[in-house]
């Protein structure tokens, strides 16, 4: 026993000294080869292991590769054969990496969905185990008619409970496996500079204007116009705190934000792991061309937050819960144990695009009398369906398990949950493609702990289809990394400023007060 | 075999073989356990996903090839001889890049006994709070530069015949040179070998027992922890205390031998992100609320870790087998993926992967179900205990799973000197003999109040050793840390001395510096 474990030590000993060797050749990504489709097979019923399961999901016609890995241990060799149904069929075939992993050439992937723009591809597995050739049960992909917007904005950070250390937001393009930096904070420490970066939001899916938020040092708010930048600091004596959720108008320079007194709390022993509640919040209204800022609602027995304007910009949506009845006394730790009693429900406020003046709040989600809470609400691009993360309390629903997404149909006035689209853990923020017919949002499915991002159809009848991840070059990605996605946005365009420009002005520009505008 | 050719082979060989092997000695015994934590506080892998993050740094590069040369002490005699091989190699090239003449043949180890005093300078900072790639990345490309020196030095010579050597002719060297210059060269490659371990004792005198105890722990060899904390009992360290509790805890021993060691805390000399002293009283922590049962504390810590640090094997390590007791499956194969990619760590994963989606063999596994055994009993957040949790917790603990719990309770609260928590908790031994040093603290509070003794008349054979004890103490009553020292020898492991004399130095100032350490408060994701 002892023998075989030594010369097991040695035998890992000679494959990590392999490895060394090898280590510039394993920074190559393995590439799969076009392979031959086996003739002779035998059907097998045995369940096919890839990850990411891309079984039976609807996807972009723009998409990129969906690259997978295959496993199979008694396998030495995979072929997988895509076709369209377009008559004559058109596909292609291709082999597996040593480690399972297919990598799918990007010409003929998008050859292949063009043809079958409308229609499905079949995938076909071959495996060959040591009795000869075996064929998996081919499953399907649905190619959808609309394309997706193809850039994803998104913030990578570790799930961290206190700190953070290097991040940044990124932009991937969906069409490929191009990724861009927007920004990223310093990669080793300095007490003078490190600063956090966080919610990033574009108008209409366009990167014409965006912002994102900069604290600690070098705090501020970056606004964009076009090519153009500059540096604020939304903060009053009259305003809770700075701004937080952000939702730009679609056609006005206005941005409607949350201010939020954020704080969490770690649980012991729970089926969750955080909370993240909010001691106050309230709505402001910032006008980026003037550089003012004014309230929309502050109430002293409501929280306010995450607000979304309609797809017209004539109505303000937001999510709101009551303050429940409670001591004055230590306020804070009473409403942390309480904090399962917070349940916001979703209202609605017209807005008056020439008077920049709100109405009368309208319920719009009563979750509350059911006992449920909402968050994140965020409005179609056609006007028609308002979809929001749905969970037993609270309004951070990223990290509640039970929450999921679910719509309204603002024409109908049912509610119904995107039943595809969820799973069992956590489904949340989410975005819209500017067409309304794709979704992404972030899931916790893979794991529990790391989020992901997803991408969902989302069809005319309004109902959302099982989703996908995000496709990567390297299927492998999403196992080995130990960071999450963050707010994942979708737009039309590639963001218009550059990093530089960007650290610029975190750097070496003074943040500018906005007014406050009674 | 003449004199001469003694004398060139030592001054060629010998010396260096010599050195060779106290380096041995001195990298794979005397620091062994130390780097061998070093090894488990890094992470590299065949994979430029993974490894992006250390990558993109400045000298990133360097500190992966730092980290590759340091799984080799995944056995620390192999690390040792690869440390060993380095420096040798290092001070001949040296040597031979100057062309020392016999006599300054001692300055040649001169650099590698400069590397060996920065190792034990840094003492904890040598891969806490800093990258564990430097330790082995100095010298290898300290050895990589001269090598290329001594080529070019080499191919210089050869092709120059007229190649001016500073080597003074040997036949020109007198008898006296030479002895002094051997006496010398023996005289610096014994100081590489001693003055680093004497000043590392000196300096950082918790480095060794605390890295011995924290190895033991990786073999859980509780006996052997416990063995290491009673050697060294007079060291009093947080980080050296909270893996003794450890020790005691996982073999029973925590109401009787707690006390047993000084718990008066003397301050490590360390440095945080920013270069600001710091006490490192995160270091021990996620394993002392790991084994206390408090995974979900340890979890955060070690989240944290891994959000500043980057990856280590330490904490993948941790974060797999919190996420089994915790029965998050796919997180544990998530974690279990990433440090197979490592080398060497197999046999972890072996070993933890079947458990997978196998809540019957992580009850089995007795590490599991000793923590299984102590999980929090109702649920509840962590802010709402003192710091450190595995202290606070257990201090303010008020229903419990089993006796163990409440025992561990009684000593949270004797350890934090919480007598009316302690007392409250204490009604649950009565009609019992309680743990000696319940019993102990019990006698204490019957002066206070004397139901106490009728409660636990088996007190009264406490009395004597007590009447003693407070008649030794009385003369330090106003100079309590002078009747800390004097009576320690006498008292260590008693109750009353500790409630007295131990723990006088707050270290509440401390904890709170210590949670400035690293950028805070982002982290909602």
């Amino acid at each position: 026993m002892k023998t075989s474990n030594h010369i097991s030590h040695i035998l890992h000993h000679l494959s990590f000294m392999a490895k060394v060797c090898g280590w510039a050749t394993l920074l190559i990504a393995c590439s799969s080869k076009p392979s031959a489709v086996p003739t002779a097979f035998t059907e097998t019923t045995d369940s096919l292991a890839m990850y990411p399961d891309y079984r039976d999901v609807t996807i972009p016609p723009n998409i990129a590769p969906l690259n997978f890995q295959l496993n199979d241990s008694s396998a030495t060799e995979f072929v997988v054969a895509f076709e369209s149904e377009v008559a004559p069929k058109a596909g292609f075939s291709c082999g597996a990496c040593e480690d399972g992993k297919i990598d799918i050439d990007l010409s003929l992937w998008r050859q292949l969905l063009y043809d079958a723009r409308g229609r499905s591809l079949t995938v076909s597995v071959y495996a060959h185990r040591p009795a000869g050739w075996v064929r998996y049960q081919p499953f399907t992909m649905r190619v959808a008619e609309e394309e997706i917007d193809p850039y994803l904005t998104y913030r990578l950070i570790e799930p961290g409970y206190e700190y953070y250390s290097q991040l940044g937001i990124y932009q991937r393009n969906l069409t490929n496996f191009d990724v861009e930096t927007v920004y990223e904070n310093d990669r080793t420490f300095s007490s003078d500079n490190c600063h956090c970066i966080n919610c990033h939001n574009f108008q209409a899916n366009d990167t014409e204007r965006m912002i994102l938020h900069v604290r600690e040092n070098h705090k501020g708010t970056i606004v964009t116009h076009g090519n153009d930048a500059y540096k604020m600091i939304i903060k009053h004596d009259s305003i809770l705190a700075s701004g937080a959720y952000a939702c730009w108008h679609p056609t006005l320079p206005l941005v409607a934000f949350s201010s939020n007194k954020t704080a969490q709390v770690f649980h012991m022993n729970y089926n969750e792991k955080i909370e993240v509640y909010d001691a106050a919040s309230d709505l402001i209204l910032f006008d980026a061309d003037n550089n003012e800022v004014r309230t929309i609602l502050r109430t002293s027995d409501h929280f306010e937050t995450f607000p979304c304007w309609s797809a017209d910009g004539t109505r303000l949506y937001y999510c709101t819960a009551r303050l429940p009845k409670m001591p004055e006394e230590n306020f804070e730790a009473n409403l942390v144990l309480r904090y399962d009693s917070l349940l916001y429900d979703i209202y609605s406020m017209p807005f008056d695009t020439v008077t920049y003046t709100f109405g009368e709040p309208q319920i719009e989600i009563n979750a509350s009398a059911q006992h449920k809470s909402c968050s994140v609400p965020r409005v179609s691009p056609d006007g028609r369906y308002l979809v929001f993360a749905y969970a037993s309390y609270g309004q951070f629903h990223l990290y509640h398990k039970d929450s999921d997404l679910w719509c309204k149909d603002l024409q109908e006035g049912n509610l119904y949950p995107l039943t595809e689209s969820n799973s069992n853990d956590v489904e949340s923020y989410h975005s819209w493609s500017s067409n309304s017919r794709w979704q992404v949002f972030s899931s916790r499915r893979d794991d529990g702990d790391y989020t992901r991002t997803y991408i969902a159809y989302f069809d005319a009848q309004g109902q959302g289809h099982r989703a996908f991840l995000l496709p990567q070059r390297d299927p492998e990605y999403n196992l080995l990394l130990l960071k999450s996605y963050n707010c994942p946005e979708l737009t039309k365009n590639a963001v218009q400023v550059s990093t530089e420009q960007i650290r610029h002005l975190i750097y070496n520009t003074e943040a500018e007060l906005a007014t406050y505008k009674e | 075999m003449s004199k001469r050719f003694f004398r060139d082979l030592w001054s060629g060989y010998i010396a260096l073989l010599l050195f060779f092997l106290l380096m041995w000695l001195w990298a794979s015994w005397w620091m062994g356990d130390t780097m061998r934590i070093a090894y488990e506080r890094s992470y590299v892998a065949p994979d430029a996903m993974l490894m992006h993050w250390l990558w993109q740094k400045p000298l990133g590069w360097l500190w992966i090839l730092g980290r590759i040369l340091l799984t080799t002490y995944h056995w620390p005699i192999i690390g040792g001889l690869l440390v060993a091989i380095l420096l040798t190699a290092g001070s001949w090239l040296f040597g031979y890049c100057l062309r020392l003449p016999i006599s300054w043949r001692w300055l040649q180890f001169l650099p590698a006994g400069a590397w060996l005093i920065w190792t034990a300078h840094v003492g904890l900072n040598l891969f806490y709070m800093r990258e564990p790639g430097r330790i082995l990345a100095i010298p290898f490309m300290w050895v990589v530069v001269l090598a290329i020196l001594a080529l070019f030095i080499a191919i210089y010579k050869a092709r120059h015949r007229s190649y001016v050597v500073l080597d003074t002719p040997k036949k020109e060297l007198s008898r006296r040179s030479m002895l002094t210059g051997d006496l010398l060269e023996i005289l610096v490659i014994a100081a590489c070998f001693a003055l680093p371990m004497e000043y590392l004792t000196t300096r950082h005198p918790y480095m060794r027992p605390l890295t011995c105890m924290q190895v033991q722990l990786l073999n859980n060899d509780y006996e052997g922890m416990s063995r290491t904390a009673h050697k060294y009992a007079k060291l009093s360290y947080h980080q050296m205390a909270g893996y003794y509790a450890i020790a005691l805890a996982r073999t029973g021993h925590l109401a009787d031998q707690l006390f047993d060691i000084r718990l008066e805390y003397d301050t490590i000399r360390a440095y945080d992100y920013g270069n600001q002293p710091v006490q490192c009283l995160h270091y021990h922590q996620i394993d002392c609320n790991y084994h206390a049962g408090l995974i979900r504390a340890a979890r955060h810590r070690a989240t944290e870790e891994l959000t500043l640090d980057g990856p280590s094997l330490y904490i993948l390590k941790m974060l797999a087998k919190i996420s089994l007791v915790e029965g998050d499956w796919e997180l544990t194969r998530k974690y279990l993926h990433i440090i197979g990619k490592a080398p060497f760590e197999g046999a972890f994963v072996r070993k933890y992967k079947p458990m997978i989606g196998r809540p019957d063999l992580v009850q089995a596994d007795p590490e599991f179900a000793a923590i299984l055994r102590v999980l929090p009993p109702y649920h509840t957040f962590e802010q709402f205990y003192l710091r450190p949790s595995f202290v606070g917790f257990y201090a303010q603990l008020k229903t419990f799973r089993n006796e163990e719990q409440l025992t561990w309770a009684a000593m949270a609260c004797l350890y934090s000197k919480r007598m009316p928590e302690f007392l409250q908790l204490c009604r649950r031994f009565v009609g019992s003999m309680p743990p000696r040093s319940i019993a102990e603290a019990l006698l204490i509070q019957s002066y206070k109040d004397p139901s106490i003794l009728q409660a636990f008349p088996q007190l009264e054979m406490l009395q004597s050793r007590f009447d003693l004890f407070v008649q030794d103490a009385q003369p330090y009553m106003q100079d309590r840390e002078a009747g800390a020292t004097a009576l320690f020898d006498k008292y260590h492991g008693y109750y009353p001395y500790y409630y007295i004399f131990g723990n006088l130095r707050s270290s509440r100032k401390e904890e709170s510096k210590e949670e400035g350490t690293g950028h805070r408060n982002a982290g909602i994701n």
